[in-house]
C-alpha cells in the first residue's frame, strides 16, 4: 500500500538545519494496522504527514499503491488525498461553525457528486461511528470523544484506503480512548482500511498489527505484534 | 459549493454582521455617486441645441431720461444699427436677461386644456434671436416682425414643455393660459405658432427645462437690457474693447460684457462641484472600505489556518482554498447589496428628486459592479496567501 524507500527531512533556517527524519524504509501493507511510537519530537508526526502527503521529503521517495508521488501537482496531489487518504487528528479539526453531517461532508466537496449523495454517504459514515442522533449539532455542543468519532466519520465517508491517525486517542481520557480505539481496530478489521497511526500509548498500539519506533529522525525498531488476519 | 459557503456565512453570520454592513453603506455611497454620474452623463449626450460659440451677451441700463416706450424703441432701434455697423457683428438681439447660461431666471406658469397648470422659463426674444444661437425649429415658425400685435401673442415652446402641455398631440395653433398672478386663475393669453429643439441653456451637465419664448412686444425694449451679439469668428479683445466704448458712449452707463462660451464653461464648473465633492467623499469611503475588507480577509485567514489546513489535507488544491475564500467575499456582498438594491430600488418607485428610472438603475448596476470588482481585489490577495499556507504547518499551529 505504501512504501516509504530513504526518506529524509531536513528543516532548515538562516542559522539552524534539523534533521527530523532520516533514512526512513518503510512497506505497509494494504489492511495493516501499523502504529508509530518514540518520544516528542522524534519525527513521528512528520512521518505521517510524509506519508499523507501533507508534507514532502527532503530526499527519498514515497509510493502509494505503487503510484510515484514525488512529482505530482499540487492539484493532482489534492486530488490524491481525497480520493485515497482519510486524516484523524489529535484536536480532531473540525470546524466549529458547520453542524456534525457538513463537517463530515467536507472531504465530498472536493469530489463531483451531488449534494443528495454526499448528505447520504455523511449519514452513512455517522451511522458507522454511532452518531446519527448528532446529526445536526454543532462541534462545541459534542464531548471529546464524540467529536473525535465525528473526525473519523470524515475520514472515512470518501472510503479511502489509506487512514492516518496522528494521535487520535491523545486528547481524550482513556475510557473514550478505547472507544475510539476500538471503532479503528473495526474500521481496520471488518473494513479492511489500512490504517497507521502514531501514538504515546503503548497500550493502544499493541492492539496494532505492527509497532514501529522512531527515535532522533531514525527508525529504532519494527516489529509484527500479531497477524493481519487472525 | 456555493451552498456550503453560504451556511458557513450564515452560521457566522454575527461576525459577518459588521463587514456586511460596512458593505452595504459603501453600495448606498456608490449609488449616490453613481446616480449622479449617470445623470449628468445622460445630460452631456444630449445635443445641445444651439450654438454658442462667438455669442457674446452685451448688458446695459436704459438711460433714465428716456420716459415713453417710443423714446425707448428709437433709442434701441439707434443701439442696434450701430452696432450692426460693425463688420464683426453679424446678428444681433435684445432679449430678456435670463439668457443661456446665466444665473438668471424668469418664470412663468402656463396651461392647456391638457395640463392645469406647469411652471416654465419664460424668455423674451426678437424675431433674430433665432438666428444668433442657431437654434433649430422642429414644427411651425419663430417670430415675425408685427407678430406682437395679435390678440393672443404668439409664443414658440421648445419640445419639453410642448410634451408636458401636449403630450404626442399637435401644439401649433393652441392656446396657452398663463396664470394671472393677481387673481391665481389663469387666462388665455398665448397661441402657439412653433416648436424649437430643446436648449440646454442651463449648462451641458444639468437637465433640460422647459420654457416658451415669448416675442417682445413695443413696451419689452424698457425692461430688456440684454443684447445677444453674433459675433465673426476670431473677434478679438480690440473689438470687445470698441463694442464697449460704443455702447458706453450710447447708454451712458456701466456695460458689462461677457462670452457665452466662457458662461458655459463656468456654469459647467459650478455644476461640477456637488459631484466632485461627492466623489472624493466616496473615494476615501471606498479606500477606507477596500483597506477594512483586506484587513479583515487577511485576519479571517490567520484566524483559520487550522481550517485551512485541514481543507487541504482533506482535498482541497491551494487554488481551491483561494477560490473558496473569494467565493466566501463574494457571497458576504451578495448579502450586503441584496439588501442595498432594495433600499436603492425604492428611488424609482418612489420618484426620489424626480429623475428618470433609467438613471437608477444604470447607478444600481454600476454600484454593484463596482462592489463586486471591489471585494474581488480586495479578496484576491489574501486567497493567495491562504492557497500558500502549508497544510502540515498549519495543522500543526492547530
Amino acid at each position: 500500500m505504501i512504501q516509504l524507500k530513504q526518506i529524509e527531512k531536513t528543516y532548515r533556517t538562516d542559522t539552524i538545519e534539523t534533521l527530523a527524519l532520516n533514512g526512513i524504509n518503510l512497506n505497509i501493507a494494504k489492511g495493516e494496522f501499523l502504529s508509530i511510537m518514540g518520544p516528542s519530537g522524534c519525527g513521528k508526526s512528520t512521518l505521517l504527514n510524509i506519508m499523507g502527503l501533507l508534507d514532502a521529503p527532503s530526499s527519498g521517495e514515497v509510493l502509494i499503491d505503487g503510484q510515484q508521488t514525488t512529482h505530482l501537482s499540487d492539484k493532482a496531489l489534492a486530488r490524491f488525498r481525497n480520493q485515497k487518504i482519510g486524516f484523524i487528528f489529535q484536536s480532531f479539526h473540525l470546524i466549529n461553525d458547520l453542524k456534525v453531517l457538513d463537517n463530515v461532508e467536507l472531504p465530498l466537496l472536493y469530489r463531483n457528486i451531488s449534494a443528495k449523495e454526499r448528505t447520504e454517504l455523511a449519514k452513512e459514515a455517522l451511522v458507522k461511528v454511532g452518531l446519527s442522533n448528532r446529526m445536526k449539532h454543532f462541534p462545541a455542543q459534542l464531548s471529546g470523544g464524540q467529536k473525535q468519532r465525528v473526525a473519523i466519520a470524515r475520514a472515512i465517508v470518501g472510503k479511502p484506503e489509506l487512514i492516518l491517525a496522528d494521535e487520535p486517542t491523545g486528547n481524550l481520557d482513556s475510557a473514550m480512548g478505547n472507544e475510539i480505539m476500538e471503532l479503528l481496530l473495526h474500521l481496520n478489521e471488518v473494513d479492511g482500511a489500512t490504517i497507521v497511526m502514531v501514538t504515546h500509548d503503548e497500550t493502544m498500539a499493541k492492539k496494532t498489527h505492527r509497532l514501529v519506533r522512531l527515535f532522533d529522525g531514525s527508525q529504532v525498531n519494527d516489529h509484527a505484534l500479531k497477524p493481519m488476519y487472525a | 459549493m456555493f451552498k456550503h459557503l453560504f451556511k458557513l456565512i450564515w452560521n457566522k453570520k454575527k461576525q459577518n454582521f459588521l463587514l456586511i454592513t460596512e458593505m452595504f453603506v459603501s453600495f448606498l455611497v456608490l449609488f449616490a455617486v453613481f446616480s449622479m454620474v449617470v445623470y449628468f452623463y445622460q445630460n452631456y449626450k444630449k445635443p445641445a441645441g444651439f450654438d454658442y460659440n462667438d455669442v457674446w451677451v452685451a448688458t446695459f441700463s436704459m438711460p433714465e431720461h428716456l420716459q415713453s416706450n417710443d423714446s425707448v424703441n428709437l433709442f434701441a432701434e439707434a443701439m442696434r444699427n450701430s452696432l450692426k455697423s460693425m463688420p464683426e457683428i453679424k446678428e444681433l438681439s435684445f432679449t430678456s436677461m435670463n439668457v443661456p447660461f446665466s444665473m438668471s431666471t424668469n418664470g412663468t406658469s402656463v396651461s392647456s386644456q391638457q395640463k392645469p397648470r406647469v411652471h416654465t422659463n419664460i424668455f423674451e426674444v426678437e424675431p433674430t434671436y433665432k438666428d444668433v444661437l442657431s437654434i433649430h425649429m422642429v414644427e411651425g415658425r419663430w417670430f415675425q416682425k408685427g407678430d406682437h400685435v395679435a390678440k393672443l401673442r404668439p409664443v414658440v415652446l421648445n419640445q419639453k414643455l410642448k410634451e408636458e402641455l401636449f403630450g404626442s398631440e399637435p401644439a401649433l395653433g393652441k392656446t396657452l393660459g398663463e396664470e394671472n398672478y393677481k387673481t391665481g386663475q389663469f387666462e388665455d393669453r398665448f397661441k402657439v405658432i412653433g416648436v424649437v429643439q430643446n436648449l440646454k441653456e442651463t449648462g451641458d451637465y444639468q437637465a433640460i427645462e422647459s420654457g416658451v419664448y415669448r416675442g417682445m412686444d413695443s413696451g419689452g425694449l424698457r425692461w430688456n437690457n440684454t443684447i445677444l451679439l453674433k459675433v465673426q469668428p476670431g473677434a478679438d479683445a480690440a473689438f470687445e474693447s470698441r463694442l464697449f466704448k460704443t455702447l458706453s458712449n450710447m447708454t451712458g452707463t456701466s456695460i458689462e460684457i461677457e462670452h457665452l462660451e466662457k458662461k458655459r464653461i463656468t456654469k459647467n464648473k459650478l455644476a461640477l462641484v456637488p459631484m466632485i465633492i461627492m466623489l472624493i467623499v466616496g473615494g476615501f469611503l471606498i479606500i477606507n472600505v477596500a483597506m477594512g475588507l483586506f484587513g479583515v480577509l487577511w485576519y479571517n485567514i490567520n484566524k483559520r489556518r487550522g481550517e485551512i489546513g485541514l481543507r487541504r489535507a482533506i482535498g482541497a488544491s491551494g487554488s481551491a482554498v483561494s477560490k473558496q475564500l473569494i467565493g466566501e467575499a463574494m457571497v458576504l456582498s451578495t448579502m450586503a447589496l441584496i439588501v442595498g438594491s432594495f433600499f436603492a430600488v425604492q428611488f424609482p418607485l418612489l420618484h426620489v428628486f424626480d429623475l428618470p428610472a433609467s438613471v437608477y438603475v444604470a447607478a444600481i448596476l454600476l454600484a454593484i459592479v463596482f462592489i463586486y470588482l471591489l471585494v474581488f481585489v480586495c479578496a484576491l490577495y489574501p486567497g493567495k496567501q491562504a492557497a500558500a499556507i502549508y497544510p502540515a504547518v498549519a495543522l500543526h499551529e492547530e
